[in-house]
């Protein structure tokens, strides 16, 4: 029997899925983002520069911004 | 503002500075050559925008999906331009070239975790070569610079820079002062 690909969308199975792999892809992005601090301390000490302060503080606020988003995420799906 | 060709810049410094040892130019690739990483982050940043005219070619209804996973999907959409963004400066700020009075420095970044630093003495350097090839190129006038150095030492290769033929004199120029001055200190009695 063919099956229409809207009832796929409106199972529950098809949202818990959804969801974790959004969750997933998020924490993945969040590890991400740790190795991008790791990486601009690392461009810094090898080439010190006016904006080196500027960038370390940006990296700090994307990771804390993917970490609180993660939380918002399994809150509100 | 992130100028690519700057002589005796000030407040840079690098990993490995000698004692007095002065930066006399600091190279970046031309800024055109940013447009690999900007042209796909514009791309992406637009897609959101054309995927309900794609839903609905494809004949598919997802508005039984809730709105919270379509914001969340945004948002992941944009911290991925962010990412191609940041990556992509991060990667044109910090490969540079550095020549100072002693050294030429090549710095890598390969990949997120992985540096290169070639360092070759300027009186090492018996060569300097360059080119410029294709209508970017030519429009923006950046091109490669190759520096030969002497013995088994790789040479350094000065990819996308902006004058390379001012660069490849420059480098030149100061490659003969110090074989000049090193040719008169030999000379001098001691």
């Amino acid at each position: 029997m063919p099956t229409n690909p809207t009832d796929i969308f409106n199972s529950e199975a098809f949202l818990v899925t959804l969801k974790a792999a959004v969750l997933l892809i998020l924490i993945f992005y969040a590890i991400f983002s740790l190795i991008i601090i790791r990486q601009v301390n690392l461009m810094s000490k090898t080439l010190i520069t006016a904006i080196s302060p500027t960038l370390k503080i940006l990296t700090l606020i994307h990771a804390f911004f993917t970490i609180v988003l993660i939380v918002v995420a399994w809150g509100i799906l | 503002m992130f100028p690519a060709y700057v002589e005796n810049p000030n407040n840079c410094r690098f990993e490995g500075q000698d004692e007095g040892e002065k930066v006399l130019l600091l190279l970046r690739a031309h800024p055109i050559t940013n447009l690999a990483w900007i042209i796909p982050a514009i791309l992406l940043s637009f897609a959101p925008f054309s995927i309900p005219g794609i839903l609905k070619f494809l004949n598919l209804d997802i508005s039984s999906i809730p709105q919270s996973f379509e914001i969340v999907f945004l948002i992941i959409n944009y911290l991925l331009v962010g990412v191609i963004v940041f990556e992509g400066f991060l990667n044109w700020y910090f490969n540079v070239y550095i020549v100072t009075d002693k050294n030429i420095i090549d710095v890598d970044f390969h990949s997120i975790l992985f540096k290169n630093i070639d360092t070759a003495p300027l009186r090492n350097i018996e060569d300097t070569s360059a080119s410029m090839g294709g209508l970017l190129s030519s429009i923006f006038e950046y091109g490669n610079v190759i520096v030969q150095t002497a013995g088994t030492s790789e040479n350094i290769k000065l990819e996308s820079v902006p004058k390379p033929h001012i660069v490849a004199d420059f480098i030149l120029d100061h490659t003969h002062k110090i074989h000049t001055k090193g040719g008169i200190n030999a000379n001098q009695p001691h």
